[in-house]
């Protein structure tokens, strides 16, 4: 028991902080690219403590509870997700309540910004859901091949078949949706060539545009916990997991870099051209692969 | 502007300003720390001045090396850059930006233009005194000034920050009702209701 609340408290914790060195390095990287200095990597601390001390300005109940219920679904996830050897509820549950509470970030994100009124945030809202509807359907193509392949829902088993053997996106059948997983990765974290939904240039930051003071900081912090989230389902599903942390953290870093570069050098998709873009290559890869997943069992 | 500072190898001891690393001031007064290391600065284009901020922010003088990034709305912002001259209508844009900037808040007025009008000194259309209707807590003299008068005006901002001499925002609260009819008689009637109550130390509304 007491580990489980430990195991509980710690992989939040981490989820927390890798996600915010995460936002630092990623303003640091992006500078470098752009033959910049670049801010310090704790910029993004120095930002969130800021706005704390900032007054806020709310639009009602709903525009605090959206945020909150957004923040409670990446702080549940986190319970059921294996980081490293930290898996505090990987008893129950597994790939499809990730699967379910997932959809809790922008749902909860569309109902705080409903409330804020703004024409920019139900712009930006209906792009986030236009957009989540593009890789939701390849997602969940992926998320059947690795389920059919190892005959099982639960991420520790599936990283316990990977150490075993050898990682999924190294293995014949499962290798396709790998690829397809990190060809909609972008479009799941909200980075270019996919931030349609929240482009500052267009639509002043989308849903963000009404948060000030700590809702923007909540903001900033979900958006941590985001990244951790997204990386983290990568790495445990295709790269094998790790036995600790650190070896995580590393795999982590890795994916996180390489999507990094690919949002420095690409210009953003106009929301049919991202639709588009979804539905045809990741879509038809996942297809693929789990036709040849189910053929082969 | 620079001139004064001597050679740039000579610069970094004499003037030591920065104290982002010195963690005991970050314990004192995390909230004044953290205010002068992330200025975010509102992406409004009020006037020609505009055109120094895409160098003071992209690669040839990179203001995010200080913590100084533009954001697109004024609710995420807390420094306002009026970037020139300030015409009748800019400046109704100018006060509902201003109003919808979280607190605590800072103004610095960039160019002579808003200063004092500046080549459009005996123009009908064109405010010549800013400081009547927003509080500004600094002033960048010049046509155009530099960009790295942008970053030195920065540092300067963080002196009155640590002596908090930077308390536009107060001022405002405080002197509410003389700042709204010095609004009210440049541009007639305001179509929002008082930020703050009349007596002056009311709480903000949402909107």
């Amino acid at each position: 028991m007491v580990t489980i609340i430990l195991q509980s408290i710690l992989s939040v914790l981490a989820a927390l902080v890798i996600g915010v060195f995460f936002l630092g390095l990623f303003r640091i990287i992006m500078a470098r690219i752009h033959w910049r200095y670049g801010p310090p990597l704790i910029q993004p601390v120095i930002d969130i403590i800021k706005l704390f001390f900032q007054k806020g300005m709310s639009h009602g109940i709903m525009f605090d509870f959206g945020l909150i219920i957004s923040l409670a679904g990446s702080l549940a996830i986190i319970l059921f997700m294996p980081f490293g050897n930290w898996c505090p509820l990987s008893g129950s549950g597994g790939l499809l309540v990730i699967l379910y509470l997932m959809l809790l970030m922008p749902f909860g994100v569309a109902l705080s910004g409903g409330a804020g009124g703004n024409p920019n945030i139900s712009i930006g809202i209906s792009r986030k859901l236009i957009l989540s509807l593009g890789y939701e359907v390849p997602f969940l193509l992926i998320m059947l091949a690795v389920m059919t392949q190892y005959k099982s829902i639960s991420i520790v088993e599936i990283v316990q078949h990977q150490q075993n053997s050898h990682w999924a996106l190294l293995s014949w059948p499962l290798c396709l949706p790998g690829i397809a997983y990190f060809l909609i990765l972008p479009a799941m974290l909200g980075i270019r060539p996919f931030d349609v939904a929240s482009a500052p240039q267009e639509i002043s930051s989308g849903s963000m545009v009404e948060y000030g003071g700590k809702y923007l900081a909540f903001a900033h912090i979900e958006h941590a916990f985001g990244l951790s989230i997204t990386i983290a389902l990568f790495v445990n599903l295709f790269l094998g997991g790790a036995g600790n942390i650190v070896f995580f953290f590393v795999k982590m870093l890795v994916v996180f870099f390489v999507g990094l570069c690919v949002h420095a050098v690409f210009p953003r998709f106009r929301v049919e051209q991202a639709i588009k873009y979804l539905w045809k290559w990741p879509t038809a890869l996942a297809f693929v692969g789990l036709v040849i997943t189910v053929l082969m069992k | 502007m620079l001139r004064g500072y001597g050679k740039p190898g000579k610069a970094t001891k004499k003037t030591k300003i920065m104290d982002r690393n010195q963690i005991t001031k970050w314990l004192k007064s995390p909230d004044k720390m953290a205010r002068k290391y992330s200025l975010h600065v509102v992406y409004f284009c009020t006037g020609c001045g505009i055109i120094e901020i895409p160098p003071t922010i992209t690669a040839r003088w990179d203001a995010e090396r200080f913590g100084i990034i533009p954001v697109a709305t004024p609710r995420q912002a807390n420094l306002f850059l009026i970037t020139g001259y300030v015409s009748v209508k800019t400046l109704r844009a100018i006060i509902r930006t201003y109003e919808q900037m979280p607190e605590p808040k800072y103004v610095i007025g960039f160019g002579s233009c808003p200063i004092n009008g500046g080549m459009y000194w005996d123009s009908y259309n064109t405010i010549k005194h800013l400081d009547k209707y927003i509080p500004v807590d600094g002033w960048i003299a010049g046509c155009m000034p530099r960009p790295e008068a942008i970053i030195v005006s920065v540092t300067h901002l963080w002196t009155l920050i640590d002596k908090e001499m930077a308390n536009g925002y107060l001022r405002y609260k405080k002197n509410y009702t003389a700042y709204r009819r010095n609004q009210e008689m440049v541009l007639g009637t305001l179509e929002w209701p008082p930020v703050y109550q009349e007596s002056g130390n009311g709480d903000q509304e949402s909107g």
